[in-house]
């Protein structure tokens, strides 16, 4: 790229503000209609109940939309916040940013926690949240200058398209001497043209001398982004420290940091081996658990699936440091170097590719019979360039790919191409359309719950079966592991706020593999706990890995080793060492509990929230048909006659399949009653003005949503 | 001999990966090793025969993705 062409709309010069504790007190609000920029002060109140990150956004959100608020609508609004641990050098995992906006797949609000620099640049700038609403005319950045004290609003014009130029362009842009001060938020025209379009966060690669990027892939806050005509918002700062957090107790913060990275750089190596090979150790372990999924979670293993995980990614990955944040020593974030994709706009060309992760493995390989590694990495690199969400793109073309061989859908509507399991370059195909937004591609990129309803509609589908095979609720495409044999983990999914993301609650090992929750109510206070933990990671500006992704060798020996207490209590060290505010791994629950029965009423305020949206399309339940049944008749036949004593000498496979999905969705529903209770919720899933008032978010208008609600 | 986290066990012909945890205490959560260096998970303990001179690491699994 030669020259960056911008005009310059707005400019406004600020006062940074002085971060004490881990906060600016400060937030700030961009809004595209009027080109207004405005800084304002965060509440005491609201900083202490809403702790920072995903729990500034939720609030900020709350009251920029009204409950008639659709996705597309001006006054949705963006926000991405750091938290108050969020920039710490070393902290492994500490430099998160967390992005929600009205989600175009689901309608609420959709949470997302991804890497890059962004959000500590953003808050070393001197704001723990921005918040953008609003639309503009034209295509725009967004660029905060904290080094300057300067946030201006620019046109942009003749900018490059994707995802992957266009982060560099800017990036070298922004400040050419020392493009590590850089990090920008992009998205791509497959945000423009689909509902699941993401953002890429990226930052420089010193030891590479390029940038990289990671993503805020669910629900689509890249197509809200694309939407606005927000091209980029760009945050520049300079050097950082142990001391930019301003902690409380420098000595306790160093202390706390120095543990944590030591134990991980002597443990994963050990263990998982994240910082070779990122995550895809997951897929020949879900693969021998039968949890992989694998021809649109139809089955949970296949022999070819060994071509597909650590042992050809190590290979395969670059090597040097890839930590998404500065001197964590996860380093999960990894990456090729001089990949040739052989299709698109970038065929023939040497590009590097961030990924792929276990979920891209999983959901554009395995789950779409594609058992090749170089196909994975392709479409990898295209989905990242034009901003699309791989979970969702995996997701829903492996529901397609099982309509097509159900003759659901023909080659008449997929404008001639065959979509049968395994058809690599067809699936490729899609992904380019899904871009352009031409094609069948623009009706695949609608997600699965809109192609559900087209197909029935314009295409005679079985509406019946789609709902039993389209692997999203609320809208959500389900991210990628089999729920068949953990209840838990179908309530994991299912009772997720936001949609089937594991990111909440991930509880395949401790209850399918271990069984260390064999009742209702052992599942239940697990579905409590687990995903309180997590939601705190979201308010803090932390990743969730090093909390129980690596485990301190002595953690057999304690009490409740699945909790990893010795981890709890460096994450309340650290709390404790930057904020000033003396916590306890208990503690850590009592902040997210606030939050996220906050999140959970802001779904009811948008017209959902409620058991009937707790649900599960039965593929994540049991086997829907009688070829599912039929590949694991062992299993399930010994469930029918052990679990539920049942005499199955004179059923066929049929009456097989309709016996266990009665067995398995009342299954499902009583776990639904035992996690409302533990939350607090009454029995459709709201919580009570008990809860409201004992967490301390019984603000009026949380109430008069309760009420409209008919919980008074 | 083979080593399991780094210490030094017995190796009998025949060994597999269920019979040796059965020997081991307090490995509740070990439901993924490796076994020179390849991942095996649980479903495949009993059929895995672990050779002489093996260097086994067991892996705590809670979480993961």
């Amino acid at each position: 790229m030669d020259k960056i062409n911008l005009k310059e709309i707005k400019c406004i010069s600020y006062e940074r503000a002085e971060i004490k504790k881990g906060y600016t007190d400060k937030s700030l609000r961009i809004n595209l209609d009027a080109n207004e920029i405005t800084i304002s002060s965060i509440e005491e109140r609201i900083k202490n109940k809403f702790i920072g990150g995903k729990g500034y956004d939720l609030w900020l959100m709350w009251n920029a939309v009204k409950a008639s608020t659709k996705w597309n609508d001006p006054e949705n609004t963006i926000c991405i916040s750091s938290g108050p641990l969020g920039g710490t050098p070393g902290y492994p995992g500490g430099g998160k940013s967390i992005v929600t906006s009205i989600s175009p797949l689901t309608g609420a609000p959709i949470d997302s926690n991804v890497g890059g620099y962004f959000g500590p640049y953003k808050k070393f700038s001197g704001f723990d949240v921005i918040q953008v609403d609003g639309k503009a005319k034209k295509d725009t950045i967004i660029f905060i200058d904290g080094i300057e004290n300067k946030i201006k609003i620019l046109e942009a014009n003749d900018l490059p398209t994707d995802s992957y130029e266009l982060s560099d362009a800017l990036t070298r842009h922004f400040d050419v001497d020392k493009p590590v001060n850089v990090s920008v938020v992009t998205a791509g025209p497959g945000a423009e043209h689909t509902n699941f379009g993401c953002l890429n966060f990226s930052w420089w690669d010193a030891g590479r001398k390029r940038v990289r990027y990671k993503q805020a892939g669910r629900g689509g806050i890249g197509t809200v982004f694309a939407d606005k005509k927000v091209k980029a918002i760009v945050a520049r700062f300079g050097a950082i420290s142990m001391k930019s957090n301003n902690p409380a107790d420098l000595d306790a913060l160093k202390l706390v940091t120095k543990s944590h990275a030591k134990e991980i750089r002597e443990l994963d190596p050990k263990q998982n081996r994240m910082s070779l090979v990122g995550t895809t150790h997951l897929v020949p372990i879900m693969n021998d658990h039968d949890c992989l999924p694998v021809h649109n979670f139809k089955f949970g293993s296949h022999p070819e699936s060994r071509v597909i995980g650590e042992e050809v990614y190590e290979h395969i990955f670059d090597k040097g440091f890839d930590g998404c944040w500065k001197g964590c020593t996860v380093a999960c974030s990894h990456g090729v170097k001089d990949f040739s994709p052989f299709t698109g706009p970038y065929s023939g060309k040497k590009v590097f590719v961030d990924g792929p992760e276990y979920e891209t493995v999983a959901g554009c390989g395995s789950s779409l019979g594609i058992f090749d590694a170089h196909t994975i990495i392709e479409i990898n690199f295209y989905c990242d360039a034009y901003g699309m969400d791989t979970i969702s793109v995996g997701t829903s073309l492996a529901f397609v790919m099982e309509c097509f061989e159900n003759k659901l859908i023909t080659l008449d509507h997929t404008g001639g191409m065959d979509l049968s399991f395994g058809n690599r370059f067809n699936a490729l195909e899609i992904i380019h359309q899904m871009a352009r937004g031409e094609g069948f591609g623009a009706i695949v990129g609608k997600g699965i719950r809109q192609m559900k309803q087209i197909f029935a509609k314009d295409f005679g589908a079985d509406m019946a079966f789609m709902q039993d095979i389209g692997m999203e609720s609320k809208g959500l495409e389900f991210s990628e592991y089999m729920t068949k044999e953990s209840l838990a983990q179908q309530g994991g999914y299912g009772l997720a706020l936001k949609g089937p993301q594991h990111d909440e609650a991930w509880l395949i090992f401790l209850d399918m593999v271990h069984n260390f929750m064999p009742s209702f109510e052992d599942k239940a206070e697990a579905l409590h706990w687990f995903p309180m933990f997590r939601t705190w990671f979201g308010l803090c500006g932390l990743c969730k890995l090093p909390w129980n992704d690596i485990i301190p060798e002595d953690n057999k020996n304690t009490s409740e080793p699945a909790k990893v207490a010795k981890h709890l209590g460096w994450y309340a060290d650290l709390f404790s060492a930057v904020t000033g505010r003396k916590s306890s791994p208990e503690d850590l629950i009592s902040m997210s509990e606030a939050v996220y029965n906050f999140q959970r009423i802001f779904n009811l305020k948008m017209g959902f929230g409620t058991r009937e949206h707790d649900t599960l399309p039965y593929r994540a339940v049991g086997p829907v048909t009688i070829e599912e049944y039929e590949s694991r008749q062992e299993r399930y036949d010994e469930q029918l006659k052990e679990k539920y004593g049942l005499d199955i000498s004179n059923m066929d496979s049929k009456e097989k399949v309709a016996v266990l999905r009665q067995k398995r969705e009342g299954q499902y529903e009583l776990l639904k009653n035992a996690v409302y209770e533990r939350r607090g919720w009454n029995n459709n899933g709201i919580p009570t003005v008990e809860t409201v008032k004992r967490l301390g978010i019984d603000f009026p208008e949380v109430l008069e949503v309760l009420k409209k609600n008919g919980v008074a | 001999m083979i080593e399991v986290d780094e210490k030094k066990m017995p190796w009998s012909k025949d060994l597999t990966m269920a019979s040796l945890l059965a020997t081991l205490e307090n490995v509740d959560f070990c439901s993924v090793v490796r076994l020179n260096g390849r991942l095996v998970s649980s479903p495949k303990f009993a059929e895995t025969i672990i050779p002489d001179n093996s260097k086994i690491q067991l892996l705590p699994l809670v979480a993961g993705g």
